[in-house]
């Protein structure tokens, strides 16, 4: 058992949708929340996210291909 | 659900609480969150475990006060570790103790070009080891680091981070290893694998390079300057602010302007310039205007600034200024957050107008700087033509890395050289004397 935290940002188009919600019911992954902000047009969510490394691989890949930009924690650690 | 083994949650061994000391040492209380302000012990942590905030070294400035003065700095080395006593480590330096110091010019030719009497510029194109502002950084984290008992050393990068860290391990003798995307130019490995660390070529793009680092840094009792030691890392910045100032006389300049990757740097020196006048080491500026540059291929900041929100979109970095390219900056909010309350603004450069800026810095004042430098420069001139600065303010800018890095970047956009016989005639011939 693996626990990923992951910082998840969601275009316009993808706002109003429960993809949260979606990803529960499809994997077998435990997601607890702990800060987001969205807004009509765009949002982003700090979440854990609890289950097998395979199965959160699987639902990053998911996430990604529904046009969620997921990334850890840190954002983007590349530097220079 | 249980969660036995958990990748994110740094265990003891990892956050260098084996070694670590009962008190950091006076002048470091703690790590603080940014966002809620809860109170960590200085380990090697950077993430609020209750809402996931930044965390910062949080000071003991009434100790630092009593202690620090600017005869106290002007008696200690010519490097950045002459404002040990505002750096977060406990003991003498024992990385990087020739980092910083680098020269302040004062740019009189550029600033003719763009209407200002009184333009600096902090040039860390000659910083030492490797010849970027990343030497500052390195050696601050990687001090910090070993105090805390670490024995290994690790970033994630495509550049100067990752050679400005390899060079500082090979220095001390500490184990080192880079993670790179797979397909990253060959000479830009070459120019780690020199210094001998493990070089890890990752096959995946450079999300999959971000998400895998930040497991394993959890994971293994290795500082990875940029996720677990980033707190510490981060206030290596601050280094250019002190010697901007003292350099400037012991002032605070009117208006700075500083290139944004993820931005940390922008953060840091104003934070650096508020110690200062907090311990009363320099008059207070209230006037200090903090500008940022972008470059136009990669600028969620500049694009949040300019539609005047605070909530930044992240993006696909497409631009020839990799060392800035950061689609989703870590603190590209707290740095938008700086330039709106100072009044300041952000200028975006795109890629010819980089390369043109790379141009005008060497040709006006003999400085070679990487593509960051283009932005930075062209930046400014943009902020000039808009009138945001004055032509008697005080203005610094901040010229963060040598173009030796990034000369792939220049391909085909300088002149060729004139091509003669070995004879007074053809010379006579060929070349106008009068150029």
């Amino acid at each position: 058992m693996t626990q990923m935290r992951l910082h998840l940002s969601f275009p316009e188009e993808r706002v109003r949708e429960p993809i949260v919600y979606e990803i529960c019911r499809t994997f077998p992954v435990v997601v607890n929340i702990r800060r987001a902000d969205i807004s009509e047009n765009s949002g982003w969510m700090e979440l854990e996210m609890d289950g097998e490394l395979a199965d959160i691989e699987r639902t990053v890949v998911y996430l990604r291909d529904r046009g969620v930009i997921v990334a850890p924690l840190e954002k983007s650690i590349l530097e220079g | 659900m249980n969660r036995p083994s958990a990748p994110h949650r740094e265990s003891d061994t990892a956050r260098g609480e084996g070694s670590q000391p009962s008190s950091a040492g006076s002048k470091i209380k703690g790590l603080k969150c940014r966002e809620c302000g809860r109170l960590y012990p200085a380990v090697a942590m950077h993430i609020c475990e209750f809402c996931f905030g930044p965390l910062e070294v949080d000071y003991d400035y009434e100790a630092i006060a009593t202690r620090l003065s600017r005869r106290s700095i002007e008696e200690g080395p010519k490097s950045l570790w002459r404002y040990h006593e505002l750096l977060p480590v406990t003991g003498a330096p024992t990385v990087g103790l020739n980092a910083g110091m680098t020269p302040l010019v004062h740019a009189k030719r550029l600033g003719k070009l763009l209407g200002l009497d009184n333009l600096y510029l902090k040039n860390d194109t000659v910083n030492h080891p490797t010849l970027s502002f990343k030497d500052r950084v390195v050696a601050v984290a990687m001090t910090r680091a070993r105090e805390l008992g670490f024995d290994t050393v690790a970033c994630a990068s495509t550049g100067n981070l990752a050679n400005s860290v390899s060079a500082h391990a090979a220095s001390v003798g500490m184990k080192c290893f880079v993670f790179i995307p797979h397909d990253l130019e060959a000479g830009k490995i070459l120019g780690n694998l020199i210094y001998s660390p493990t070089v890890v070529a990752v096959r995946g793009n450079y999300d999959d390079v971000n998400r895998l680092c930040s497991e394993i840094g959890g994971e293994y009792p290795w500082a990875f300057v940029n996720i677990n030691i980033r707190p510490y890392y981060a206030e290596g910045s601050k280094s250019l602010a002190f010697e901007t100032a003292e350099q400037l006389g012991w002032r605070i300049p009117d208006q700075v302007v500083v290139p944004i990757a993820s931005g940390s740097l922008l953060t840091k020196i104003k934070k650096g310039f508020q110690e200062f006048e907090k311990l009363g080491i320099v008059p207070a500026n209230p006037g200090l205007r903090v500008n940022g540059a972008q470059a136009e291929g990669c600028s969620p900041v500049y694009r949040a600034f300019i539609s005047g929100k605070n909530h930044l979109v992240p993006v696909k970095p497409n631009t020839i200024a990799k060392s800035l390219a950061i689609g989703n900056p870590a603190d590209g909010f707290y740095s938008l957050d700086v330039v709106f309350k100072s009044k300041g603004a952000i200028a975006a450069a795109t890629d010819p107008e980089i390369v043109e800026g790379m141009k005008l810095l060497a040709e006006t004042e003999g400085i070679f700087a990487e593509t960051a430098g283009g932005v930075t420069v062209a930046s400014l001139k943009k902020l000039c033509e808009e009138g945001r600065i004055k032509r008697s303010e005080l203005t610094v800018a901040y010229i963060t890395g040598n173009g030796l890095k990034t000369m792939e970047a220049l391909a085909g956009a300088l002149p060729e050289p004139v091509s003669i016989d070995a004879s007074l005639a053809s010379f006579r011939k060929n070349v106008n004397p009068s150029n």
